[in-house]
């Protein structure tokens, strides 16, 4: 199925088709999440050898595991024999696990220790083909990503520029992340209304969640003053929205403003303002505030207070999101349970924020069954033509404006390449290809009217 | 990680499964409170929802996680990790005002909810004006043109008698959702 039929990632028009399509969703299980790297677990959530956590690859669930030797090893989560599900558990500590239908035995990295009457049943030989299906797997500063493709870039050619952004996220402060919290929940919604936002929408922020502003700003101590300096100058951030959005050829993207994200906590914010000069000294002065909200493609998104999250798709219409509360380890005590709170009452199911995403993807996804509803072009285009390259400081392909689409057409550029089908040694040559023109093309300076135009 | 942690929560006391104790009249009293408690909630009448809250009251929900059989005891993430709310009354207060901003999204139109109360059993506690309260629920909710779902599970309060026209406030309330990934789209109003 031909994806471009859809989707003018130059003209920024994109046909609700690919929202609502049982057969486009079939070919991304295949083209997208089959071939593209997945979030699959941090460090910290394998502390000692046996832990193992369950994740999943677009549908097919996987087993990330700490070997005995400290390294992690992924497989399917599928015996063998007849394909069952090895282990029914999300998270625990194994020494083995066990087929519940016939007893297949598989060790801790994947391979088949025992098959009840092998000797007598099997051939020796083929016994040692026996094992469960490996996932290649990368480790970036703690964040593993697994793909079953072997051709597949290497993770750090995959992130390619937005490790740079990604570090802001990761790598603020000396020691990393730990985990605080994890929610589970569906949303009758696709995958990628929720990948898209925080790839390239800061511009839902003013009206979806306006109650959740409203309500968790510090309040005036009374009618007639204004609420705290720090409170009003995190909306005045809102107000004027001056920032940046990057997009990656891979799909990545992230958009930040300029001042920083707003925080609603002051515990936080006092941290936050304390460790500016650290983390400048860390990454330098553009990341302390170049961590809005961001997305790595297709499905592994993060948010500026420290919700790491993946989308499972499930189905055309339905998703579902785990997200990770992380904290930094070097942040003091009351920080991380100001973090902990911040994120259950802000990004979970209750969160005050996420609850009216939600209900704006839901009826997107309600909407498409519709003829019309899906014919129409739906209207990606601001700051459309306003791309530079390694401008400001920034690595990559970025525009100087925090509302802008460019990440989002990024996005469905890329998408349009990997469900192509073609191979990933054709679609690196054709991203390098298409960056020298694009490059060579926006070298003169944009004329000031380009935009208008 | 801390969720590897053996806690011995509230809903995991023997004393739980202790025979009731409390006076057929105290039941009863307790029984009607939840269920006046349940029609302010089905009514919308958040602030006097609110308003049967102790000052200090604790209102926390715990995620849980699918763990293998011998593991069980650690299916409740303990207290200080992840939850679905771990709120003070300051906090319940905003979520309330939220509602109310005519800007909540997610309850706009508001949705229609029923919440039944079940399997109440109260039990005595020291100090002799507070009850330990278990009770079932099961909150039905329709929305929009034909959204429906229904969140089920269990809750632990600690009652103390009040002088007020419900004769009790909460003290705290552990809510335990049965499901471990939540199949619903947002738990955007009280349980």
């Amino acid at each position: 199925m031909d994806v471009s039929q859809w989707i003018d990632p130059d003209r920024g028009l994109i046909r609700g088709e690919i929202f609502h399509s049982q057969e486009v969703y079939a070919q991304e299980l295949e083209q997208v999440f089959a071939r593209s790297w997945i979030f699959l677990a941090h460090d910290a959530m394998l502390p000692q050898p046996g832990d193992f956590i369950q994740n999943y690859i677009g549908e097919d669930p996987v087993l990330v595991v700490r070997q005995p030797d400290g390294t992690v090893k992924a497989f399917l989560n599928q015996c063998r024999h007849r394909g069952m599900r090895l282990c029914r558990a999300d998270t625990g500590n194994a020494r083995n696990f066990m087929c519940s239908f016939h007893g297949w035995n598989y060790g801790l990295d994947g391979r088949v220790i025992n098959i009840p009457h092998g000797e007598e049943i099997y051939n020796a030989e083929d016994r040692e083909q026996f094992r469960a299906t490996e996932v290649r797997l990368a480790n970036y500063k703690g964040f593993i990503f697994g793909t079953w493709d072997t051709t597949a870039p290497e993770f750090e050619e995959y992130l390619g520029d937005f490790a740079w952004y990604f570090d802001a996220y990761i790598d603020r402060y000396e020691g990393g992340l730990e985990i605080v919290g994890l929610h589970k929940w569906v949303l009758p919604a696709n995958w990628k209304f929720n990948a898209e936002q925080p790839t390239s929408d800061m511009y839902h922020g003013e009206v979806s969640h306006a109650s959740a502003f409203q309500v968790m700003m510090p309040t005036p101590v009374d009618a007639n003053s204004p609420p705290p300096d720090w409170a009003m100058s995190q909306l005045g951030q809102l107000a004027s929205p001056a920032g940046f959005q990057f997009v990656s050829p891979y799909g990545h993207g992230t958009g930040w403003f300029a001042g920083g994200m707003p925080v609603m906590n002051e515990t936080i914010y006092r941290w936050q303002e304390a460790t500016k000069d650290q983390v400048a000294a860390r990454l330098g002065p553009q990341r302390v505030t170049a961590h809005g909200h961001a997305n790595i493609f297709p499905n592994f998104m993060m948010l500026s207070n420290y919700t790491f999250r993946v989308t499972h798709p499930r189905g055309p219409n339905e998703m579902e999101i785990w997200a990770w509360s992380m904290a930094p380890v070097a942040a003091p005590a009351e920080v991380k349970e100001a973090i902990r709170l911040d994120l259950l009452r802000t990004f979970s199911p209750a969160g005050m924020f996420e609850q009216d995403d939600a209900v704006n993807w839901e009826e997107e996804q309600r909407i498409l069954r519709g003829y019309m509803a899906r014919k129409v072009p739906l209207i990606y285009k601001q700051m459309l033509g306003r791309a530079r390259y390694d401008a400001d400081g920034l690595p990559g392909r970025t525009v100087p404006h925090v509302y802008a689409e460019e990440g989002a057409r990024g996005m469905y550029r890329h998408y349009i390449d990997i469900m192509s089908g073609a191979p990933w040694p054709d679609l690196a040559r054709l991203k390098q290809r298409r960056e020298d023109d694009e490059r060579s093309a926006t070298a003169a300076p944009a004329k000031p009217d380009s935009f208008a135009a | 990680m801390s969720e590897q942690a053996k806690v011995v929560h509230l809903f995991q006391r023997q004393e739980h499964l202790a025979p009731v104790n409390v006076p057929l009249q105290t039941a009863y009293d307790i029984e009607q409170f939840l269920y006046a408690e349940a029609e302010l909630l089905d009514a919308w009448q958040f602030h006097d929802w609110l308003a049967l809250m102790a000052p200090d009251v604790h209102y926390w929900a715990p995620v849980r996680v699918n763990r293998l059989a011998r593991e069980m005891d650690r299916e409740m993430y303990p207290p200080g990790t992840a939850a679905h709310f771990d709120e003070n009354l300051q906090m319940l207060g905003e979520r309330v005002n939220r509602l109310h901003t005519n800007m909540a999204w997610s309850e706009t139109p508001p949705s229609r909810t029923r919440h039944l109360i079940s399997n109440v059993r109260a039990h005595t506690t020291e100090p002799d004006n507070e009850f330990d309260v278990q009770s079932s629920f099961h909150v039905y909710r329709t929305s929009s043109e034909r959204h429906q779902d229904s969140v089920i599970g269990r809750r632990f309060d600690r009652l103390r008698r009040a002088d007020s026209v419900y004769g009790f406030q909460i003290v705290s309330r552990t809510v335990v959702f049965d499901m471990a990934t939540l199949l619903v789209k947002n738990l955007s109003l009280f349980y």
